[in-house]
């Protein structure tokens, strides 16, 4: 048997634990933990609503007030193309509104919007929304494909879920 | 104290709050919206002549009136303002907020005073911005295409 020479000063008193300065987070509830380190997937990201790239701005606004819903996701298939939320009918519709019902709705949508993925934490997706200002991420997996879609409204229900489940403890 | 705890015991004064746009009762839908346009909010407060709150004009009741007619938009806004149910005061709790929130599907909360006049806007915008502070590590950073600068907005 070969044995292989020690480099020289080292010895096992050298070694350094590379996570020897790690400090893991520390979290003071169970609703903090499960913030920080459960998946997106915990919160509800379904039903969404799509519609294709083609739909009239009138055809999306009826679907929007009909369904009760504040954004809708436009896809090509399992492929996010854009994003559409009742800011930009602010914004993009309100001043000109018939002029523009009839055009699709791709020219009015936010494209290559911001995405969470389906592995990153709640957190996460909570401070692409106060960050960036958004109020709805889409969620993809891991092939880029549309999996949902977390909006404040989930949040709010995730966090009263949470809040008021241990309030008897 | 934890997450749970400050929502549970903290006032509505704690979340961000946002300058009330205010809209006196008989001013147009087209007035709000261009309120709401130039202050990029997306509700209006209605006020009474005496200034307190009586009801709000969301971007939600803007796609409804456009679907009616672009005439819809000369109506007052008092015809498709939403109710006072939703106000707050500031030394609420920001659970029972959240609750409100939730069981009623509200975006915006309106803050007034002892007399019931509008102070502050808040809502879901708040929340979110309230929970980011506490997760101060998970912010991500995402390369967007290398531009320094976006030709729109990059979310909704």
């Amino acid at each position: 048997m070969t044995l292989r020479p020690r480099r020289q000063g080292s010895s096992t008193d050298d070694f350094r634990d590379p996570l020897n300065n790690f400090d893991a987070p520390v979290y003071q509830d169970e609703l903090e933990k499960a913030i920080a380190e459960d998946t997106v997937r915990s919160m509800t990201l379904t039903p969404m609503r799509t519609v294709s790239p083609d739909t009239s701005v009138q055809d999306v606004l009826k679907l929007m007030v009909e369904k009760d819903i504040a954004c809708i996701l436009v896809t090509d298939g399992p492929k996010l193309m854009g994003i559409f939320s009742e800011r930009d009918v602010l914004t993009k519709l309100a001043g000109h509104f018939e002029q523009v019902r009839h055009q699709p709705i791709r020219q009015f949508m936010t494209a290559e919007p911001v995405c969470g993925y389906e592995t990153d934490s709640p957190a996460t997706v909570i401070n692409m929304m106060a960050v960036g200002g958004f109020r709805h991420v889409p969620i993809l997996d891991m092939d880029e494909h549309v999996v949902g879609i977390l909006g404040p409204r989930r949040v709010t229900r995730y966090l009263q879920d949470m809040i008021f489940r241990h309030s008897g403890d | 104290m934890g997450l749970r705890a400050d929502i549970l015991n903290q006032p509505i004064s704690e979340l961000p709050l946002r300058p009330v746009i205010k809209v006196q009762s008989g001013q147009s839908i087209r007035q709000a919206m261009q309120k709401m346009l130039e202050a990029m909010l997306g509700c209006a407060v209605v006020v009474d002549a005496q200034g307190r709150y009586i009801g709000k004009f969301t971007e939600r009741r803007l796609m409804a009136a456009l679907l009616q007619g672009s005439h819809t938009l000369d109506g007052p806004v008092d015809a498709l303002m939403f109710g006072t149910q939703d106000c707050v005061l500031p030394t609420d709790h920001i659970a029972l907020m959240i609750q409100m929130m939730e069981s009623r599907k509200l975006r915006f909360i309106v803050v007034v005073d002892a007399e019931g006049r509008p102070v502050a806007l808040t809502g879901q915008k708040g929340v979110m911005e309230y929970l980011a502070e506490h997760f101060p590590r998970q912010v991500k950073v995402q390369k967007i295409e290398s531009k320094l600068h976006l030709d729109q907005r990059e979310g909704a």
